[in-house]
């Protein structure tokens, strides 16, 4: 019913008011400037982080391309983005100090480390909060003031969403991990340069105890006495300080790199990957589901066939085995073997997608306006565009969020048994096997923390599928998705 | 379309589907970008050996004689032979000797979730929206959005930590048992002791192992393996228990003065059984995926373990064999739901289009 209502008031709003939104904001500016005055703010607290992830990444692009072009470029800008001040960046609030006997030296206002670091994951909780807010006010905004329908199936299903308790958990679950992933550099205690990747180029100073004094110390000679390996007094636990004054909030590995820092930044990796791998096969799911329910017969029958093959192989076995073929090409070097993760995630996933959407697809091909739009002589590309994607995209939403869950646990998964992601780029699942020795000891952190923030992040992601899917339709129990959460037995 | 011709459609189309899964399988072997006698010889690598292994691949025909002869040969259940594990060994052989763990794996991994999720499942949706559901049906949740893998790990630890941990010897109650271990099958090799020698059989732990003693050596390894699908059996039994009770002939039933207990066990539990049966089936398909990391962390020398040795040693063409064996077993175990699906639930068919 609601979809009826929406072609209704599809005619309505051509008759009424068909002028692009720009017209409309500039006849009515008011909220509209408002709204763009307060995310300008946000944005200019935030410029410089923004800048140097940019840099960063075009960088990045430029060294993996043959013959890197405009590397010089990329690298001026990374480096002058480095000069944009950012409000919460470990510049402003910095954590990392030490004890010279009498106050804390170099952090923030002389609080303690762990207090300036609790101070900065607290403002940009807070600033990320305002954040979303924002984005809802601004959509708020363009309902109210520049929207022409009055009211649309999807302000239902928005406030259906709103009111189910166990999607609103789902969505915040999920933000959070957002937020974490995009702040990952911010929000580490310590820096990836100095945890990971050259930790004998650093130096830190400490209140050394036996002289009486402030001395220095490489930091790998540093994590090198700070490791947790299993018994209590070689062990630095959740939300302690090692000898050197730097503070764990999740512990050290057993090689005593920070464990909050590789937890971080291996959540934007598993981002990366399943925001990838999701996004292409919801694209090929969808642009195939749409194709064939508009076409049927044999371009069905074709799908059903290839889909039906990649499904029989075991999608775990599948992954091994293409990331031992794969291991030694130019794919396989791009971000750590994140990139050919990605790609076969979407080769594996896109036949479960399409199951999913295939009978709406079939649905809303058969409705009344979709013949009539075709008698009207509208092309194909444009009729599926315009009358049959609004109707699929939240089962697609909803399988694509379980789906999710199924690609972190499986990149965990991979990653524990050494294929997938390769060091030195973090990644859960090997901090997980790293600390596997120690489970029942001292430094039982190393393997627990990580395996339960993918817990609670799955059952975050199966709660929004949940959401959304009551949300759409009320009505339905369905099972769909129930195989994509558990990401093929990993 | 009727049930059968749409049962005799599925069947149909599961043999493109065989021939599209050897071909990603041959493709695997013969086309990906590691040349598998480079992989079989490794560090060993002499132009004469691999001129050898060339000639007994078949790889010095043409690429479509190549393909002909591996399809054949796995069609045939031929299957060709291991070169890494166990060199000049018939595959047949080697997938054999690792079976029967993977079997015995499968078999409790099955079994031990319908016997505690679906009753948990029916308890929930008996009790619907008492604080007991409410635990009931986010512990599944939980348990089911753990990471197989990560399960093991901990589960394993806290096994062989048990009488530190809680003052109970896992390793040494009822039969004396190493955790981590593959179990010890060799018992089941003389069936007509389980009637002549029963203590043999079932209990006592000799050379043989025994049924007790194996079962309890699978048991951790079965719940991990299990945990997806007993979430979901739960969740499924849940709603449907909830959807039969508050059908009309139920309410008929109770009218007509029906004890609670004969409602419950006659009415409610044999109809709500019908949505689980499918449901049972398609678990078949988490169980071979995941047995690959649940083998690994828990040392059972089984057919996942198998397929990530034959891969890490290098030995391609029995990894491609076993992909193509597992998706035949895939493909059978779509086509027994399907038709479980056509018994139970005469709709199916109807609504396709």
């Amino acid at each position: 019913m609601g979809v009826s209502h929406a072609s209704s008031t599809k005619s309505h709003s051509e008759t009424e008011d068909d002028r692009p939104l720009r017209a409309r904001i500039r006849e009515n500016p008011g909220p509209a400037l408002r709204w763009m005055a307060g995310m300008f703010l946000l944005f200019i607290a935030e410029a410089g982080a923004l800048f140097q992830t940019i840099g960063r990444l075009l960088v990045a692009i430029a060294e993996n391309l043959p013959g890197t072009p405009g590397i010089e470029t990329a690298t001026w800008l990374a480096w002058k983005a480095q000069t944009v001040p950012t409000l919460l960046s470990r510049e402003t609030i910095p954590n990392q100090g030490h004890w010279n006997g009498s106050e804390w030296v170099g952090t923030f206002a002389g609080l303690e480390p762990a207090q300036a670091w609790g101070l900065r994951v607290a403002l940009i909780y807070l600033y990320s909060c305002l954040f979303v807010l924002a984005l809802w006010y601004g959509y708020l905004t363009y309902r109210s003031a520049y929207r022409t329908m009055d009211w649309t199936p999807r302000d239902d299903q928005l406030r259906r969403l709103r009111h189910n308790n166990w999607g609103m958990f789902g969505l915040t679950v999920v933000i959070l991990f957002l937020i974490m992933a995009a702040f990952a550099p911010a929000m580490s205690p310590t820096t990836i340069d100095q945890n990971i990747q050259e930790p004998y180029s650093y130096e830190i100073s400490y209140w050394n105890d036996d002289l009486g004094q402030v001395s220095t110390i490489l930091v790998g000679d540093a994590n090198f006495q700070s490791v947790s390996k299993g018994n209590p007094d070689q062990n630095v636990g959740i939300m302690q300080s090692d000898d050197f004054g730097r503070f764990h909030p999740f512990g050290t590995m057993n090689n005593g790199k920070d464990l909050f820092t590789i937890i971080a930044f291996g959540s934007r990796i598993s981002l990366f990957i399943g925001v990838t791998a999701i996004s292409l096969a919801g694209t090929i799911a969808t642009l195939l589901a749409l194709t064939t329910a508009y076409f049927k017969g044999l371009a069905d029958l074709t799908v059903v066939l290839v889909s039906d093959s990649i499904q029989s192989v075991p999608s775990l076995m599948l992954l091994i085995a293409a990331g031992y073929l794969f291991s030694d090409t130019w794919v396989a070097t791009l971000y750590d073997g994140a990139v050919l993760l990605a790609l076969l995630f979407a080769l594996i996933y896109w036949p479960g997608m399409w199951r999913a959407i295939r009978g709406p697809s079939f649905q809303v091909a058969q409705e009344e306006w979709v013949d009539a739009a075709r008698s009207y002589g509208q092309r194909p590309l444009r009729l599926m565009r315009t009358h049959m994607l609004p109707y699929i995209m939240g089962y697609l939403l909803v399988y694509a969020s379980m789906s999710f869950a199924g690609v972190i646990i499986s990149t965990a998964g991979l990653s524990f048994i050494g294929f997938g992601i390769n060091a030195p780029t973090p990644s859960w699942g090997r901090a997980i096997n790293a600390g596997q020795p120690f489970v029942a000891q001292a430094s039982w952190h190393i393997s627990l923390i990580p395996g339960i923030l993918i817990t609670i992040l799955c059952v975050g992601f199966n709660a929004l599928g949940d959401g959304i899917r009551d949300a759409i339709d009320p009505e339905s129990e369905s099972h769909h998705g129930e195989g994509g959460a558990a990401g093929g037995g990993a | 379309m009727s049930r059968h011709q749409y049962l005799a459609r599925r069947i149909l189309l599961s043999f493109p589907v065989l021939i599209i899964a050897g071909t990603i399988a041959f493709a695997m072997v013969y086309l990906g970008p590691i040349d598998p006698v480079v992989a079989i010889l490794g560090q060993q690598y002499t132009p004469e050996a691999a001129a050898q292994i060339r000639e007994n691949l078949g790889m010095n025909k043409p690429l479509w004689g190549q393909y002909i002869n591996f399809m054949t040969s796995m069609f045939t259940l031929d299957l060709g032979q291991s070169w890494v594990i166990n060199p000049g060994q018939s595959a047949k052989n080697v997938i054999w000797s690792y079976t029967p763990r993977t079997i015995w794996l499968g078999f409790w991994a099955v079994l031990v979730p319908l016997f505690i999720g679906i009753p948990m499942g029916f308890y929930a949706g008996l009790n619907s929206n008492s604080w007991n559901d409410y635990l009931t049906s986010f512990g599944g949740i939980v348990w089911r959005a753990m990471p197989n893998f990560w399960l093991a790990v901990i589960l394993m630890t806290i096994l062989s930590k048990s009488d530190a941990l809680f003052g109970f010897d896992w390793a040494a109650w009822l039969v004396p048992t190493d955790i981590v271990t593959p179990p010890d099958l060799a018992f089941l090799a003389s069936p007509a002791d389980a009637l002549f020698e029963p203590a043999s059989f079932w209990w006592t732990p000799g050379d043989d192992g025994s049924f007790v003693g194996a079962l309890k050596q699978i048991l951790p390894a079965a719940l991990v393996l299990g945990s997806a699908s007993m979430g979901n059996e739960m969740r499924i039994g849940r709603t449907a228990v909830l959807e039969t009770i508050n059908s009309n002939y139920i309410e008929t039933a109770r009218a007509k003065g029906l004890t609670r207990r004969v409602i419950v066990w006659k009415h409610v539990f044999r109809n709500a059984m019908i949505p689980l049966v499918p449901i049972i089936t398609s678990e078949a398909y988490l169980l071979l995926g995941g047995s690959v990391l649940v083998e690994l962390v828990f040392a059972i020398n089984g057919i996942g373990y198998l397929f990530l040795q034959s891969i890490i040693s290098g030995d391609l063409p029995l990894a491609g064999t076993l992909i193509f064996l597992f998706s035949v077993l895939l493909i059978v175990i779509n086509i027994t739901q399907d038709f479980l699906y056509t018994v139970i639930d005469p709709r199916v068919g109807y609504q396709e289009d």
